[in-house]
């Protein structure tokens, strides 16, 4: 037995470490969400795509770098630690989608969204009723998708949209007048979402009710990897904690040292080490027990989002008033977490497949 | 990263699963449940079983061969007590001086102290008792006061110990006793005492559930041999305090898979009483069903990382508070989800078969105060894992 990562997946976690350090870290996390309109930095991703991240989730022998679960786990877990901007775990979901629609059209789109070249979004929720998203009307029909979808993520930006419709799963690229989209105002001011109004031609990547098991493996993925993003996003906050309780002084002592505080850090750090090992368990389940990872993956992602939801909430409230300001960082990982939560597999959703699951 | 269990493991569990499958004649709660048991007869059961265990090789596993042990893993003795805990087997007598002074000997011990004690330890033929608490001494230990003098070839014990679980039927006890009433580490000295002698008194304690598993210690110049200090005068605090990481990993799966049987009965139960569809229910359910399995993961982590030759991690810090924590929330939930029949002792009539969630719903409350109570571990955590300041 054996806790820790392979050496490649080892190799793969730390240098993304220095490469987020470098190249795309907190501060410039704040600088893309306060000045960037497209709400992530087209130069970053691109990298990311040269140096093969937007294709870890896809084998090998279909263009990606197949780092397989496991690999995009330690990943994300890393950019949860930065808070990295952007869309990447919507590109894995679409490229997962769009992996398993077994399609010509979407495998070259695939191609193109591994290389980093081009953005391929998901487009499914249709309002911001519901809270999961409801049966969709957005029809296909005669090579054109027509619709209205909301929430959709980075959408302005998008080079083309992965489309849940009546008729099962549509690609629609950019149309050359442009999209028709209306951006979003919501809780998380790093993230960009938009509603849009589609009318153009598309196609049929994968027909209802095979597009039903397409879009499962997508949001399965999803699932895990906003359960790692949250793990990193709950473990730096208790970085950002501990680092705060041992400088800030008040009564003459460093905070740290009053008890009813560090109790509050030792439950973050319960917390923290206990979604690690929820995650990477589920991660590794999916490589070597599959018929178990449905289970796991849903409650490492439950499990992930309430304890992310603590500990980042914590992070504001020890930080006392400063903490609840624009200049300092708690807030851009709590709001993420309070989205990522929310995303992917709610909460709620997740703890009904994990009893499900069960086998009780 | 690999959470298997290799086929030796998996040859381990199965040959552990036969033979409790041959040997275990009735779960642990209908032992409880039977009326012709009674304390006495309760506890002769768990010496009986205990002295099985030991004539199949399943007691101090990791202890080397020559003191009764076989040199078994980590995760062999992880494997060993899911499956005992999984099953309800009865609860060994001697579990505190396996798990404590079993190590305390093997580490600290004279070779005369192993061969005299360590064997009958294991077969249940000397039941030993834990003296470390006090009155005025529990979670800070070192403020312990029963002192101990030297007198010719003995040293003589006067104070009192408490919560010495099965005081009433041990035969000897360990304990901690002030040798040096002005260091207040360094003074203190782990002693091997006989109970059965004048100048020790016994008394049951009756605990919250009405049953009197712990006991009081009195001891009024009590003797104990020179050849029976572990370790050298002044290092008992020292001895104390090393034994307790001796057990990290042990208890792993044990945990979770007496959780599994738990919430197996509670969903049975919510099933039977027709609730089983309410969403409330469900999500009550299914948040116990992820804090367990969570659990598990840190359990297997942790002995993931022992197996691998490595100290535990911060994880295994944690577990003693999730495990007890988990336990009050898991019968909180049963008795608000089953109802009256819930409240029922297994000797009741209408008691749930499988399940005393009454005394569970007792019980889970001692959990997080023994063995360092919840507060203890978290200013652990705060100041060995995460170092924050002390002033």
């Amino acid at each position: 037995m054996q806790f820790d990562l392979d050496e490649d997946r080892a190799l793969l976690k730390s240098s993304t470490r220095e490469l987020l350090d470098k190249e795309s870290a907190l501060s410039d996390a704040r600088r893309v969400m306060e000045e960037e309109p497209e709400g992530f930095s087209r130069a970053f991703h691109g990298q990311l795509g040269q140096l093969g991240y937007l294709g870890l989730a896809v084998p090998e022998a279909e263009g990606g770098s197949g780092a397989g679960p496991l690999g995009l786990v330690a990943v994300l877990h890393e950019m949860g630690r930065v808070a990295l901007p952007g869309p990447y775990l919507d590109l894995v979901c679409a490229g997962e989608a769009l992996r398993r629609a077994e399609n010509e059209e979407a495998a070259r789109w695939l191609a193109a969204l591994v290389a980093g070249e081009k953005l391929v979004l998901p487009a499914e929720r249709e309002s911001a009723e519901g809270v999961v998203p409801l049966p969709p009307r957005t029809r296909f029909a005669r090579g054109r998708v027509k619709g209205r979808k909301s929430f959709v993520p980075y959408g302005a930006s998008a080079d083309a949209l992965l489309v849940t419709c009546v008729e099962g799963l549509a690609l629609v690229p950019r149309p050359e007048a442009g999209w028709s989209s209306r951006p979003l105002e919501t809780l998380d001011h790093a993230q960009r979402f938009v509603e849009m109004e589609l009318d153009a031609p598309g196609v049929l990547v994968a027909e209802e009710p095979r597009s039903d098991a397409v879009l499962a493996a997508a949001s399965r993925l999803g699932c895990l990897g906003a359960a790692a993003l949250l793990l990193g996003l709950a473990e730096r906050c208790l970085e950002l904690s501990v680092g705060y309780l041992t400088e800030r002084k008040a009564f003459g002592v460093p905070i740290g040292s009053l008890q009813a505080l560090q109790h509050r850090a030792a439950d973050m750090l319960l917390r923290v080490e206990s979604t690690r090992s929820a995650v990477y368990r589920a991660a590794w389940s999916e490589e070597h027990d599959p018929d178990r990872a449905p289970y796991l993956v849903a409650v490492a992602k439950v499990y992930a989002g309430e304890s992310a939801r603590l500990v980042c909430g914590e992070t504001i409230q020890l930080f006392g008033g400063v903490g609840f300001t624009w200049e300092y960082d708690p807030h851009i990982y709590y709001k993420r977490v309070k989205t990522l939560e929310q995303r992917y597999g709610r909460t709620r959703d997740a703890l009904e497949i994990a009893l499900a699951h069960s086998g009780l | 990263m690999d959470l298997s269990f290799s086929p030796e493991h998996q040859r381990f569990r199965a040959e552990v699963r036969g033979w409790l499958a041959a040997h275990l004649e009735r779960p642990w709660i209908e032992e409880l449940r039977d009326p012709a048991n009674g304390p006495d007869e309760l506890f002769e059961i768990r010496r009986r079983w205990q002295a099985r265990l030991h004539a199949a090789g399943y007691l101090g596993m990791d202890w080397p061969e020559a003191w009764g042990g076989r040199g078994a893993t980590a995760v062999e003795k992880a494997i060993l007590a899911e499956e005992l805990f999984r099953t309800d087997a009865p609860p060994i007598p001697n579990v505190l001086g396996i798990s404590l002074l079993g190590p305390a000997l093997i580490h600290h011990g004279s070779e005369e102290q192993r061969q005299r004690f360590l064997p009958k330890m294991l077969a249940a033929e000397e039941i030993w008792c834990q003296g470390f608490s006090e009155p005025d001494a529990g979670s800070d230990l070192a403020a312990l006061r029963t002192r101990a003098e030297p007198d010719g070839e003995h040293f003589r014990l006067t104070g009192q110990k408490v919560w010495t679980t099965f005081g009433p039927w041990a035969d000897w006890i360990f304990a901690l006793a002030r040798t040096d009433p002005k260091d207040r580490h360094g003074g203190i000295t782990f002693f091997l005492v006989p109970l059965h002698q004048d100048g020790i008194e016994v008394r049951p304690i009756r605990q919250v559930t009405g049953e009197g598993e712990f006991g009081e210690v009195f001891f009024d110049g009590a003797l104990a041999r020179r050849e029976h200090v572990v370790g050298q005068l002044g290092e008992g605090w020292r001895i104390a305090m090393t034994v307790l990481a001796y057990e990290r990993g042990a208890m792993s799966l044990a945990y979770p898979a007496q959780y599994d049987r738990y919430l197996a009965d509670l969903v049975d139960g919510v099933r039977a009483n027709g609730t089983f569809e309410r969403p409330d229910v469900r999500e009550t359910l299914a948040r116990l069903v992820v804090e367990n399995e969570v659990l598990r993961a840190n359990g297997l982590r942790n002995l993931a990382t022992l197996a691998s030759g490595r100290a535990p991690g911060p994880e295994a810090s944690t577990e003693k508070i999730f495990w007890s924590e988990y336990a009050r929330r898991l019968s909180d939930a049963a008795l608000d989800l089953l109802g009256p029949e819930a409240q029922l002792r297994c000797r009741s009539p209408h008691a749930r078969p499988h399940m005393d969630w009454a005394y569970e719903a007792l019980w889970s409350r001692a959990g997080t105060i023994y063995a360092g109570s919840s507060e203890i571990q978290r200013n652990i955590i705060a100041k060995r894992v995460l170092k924050l300041p002390t002033d």
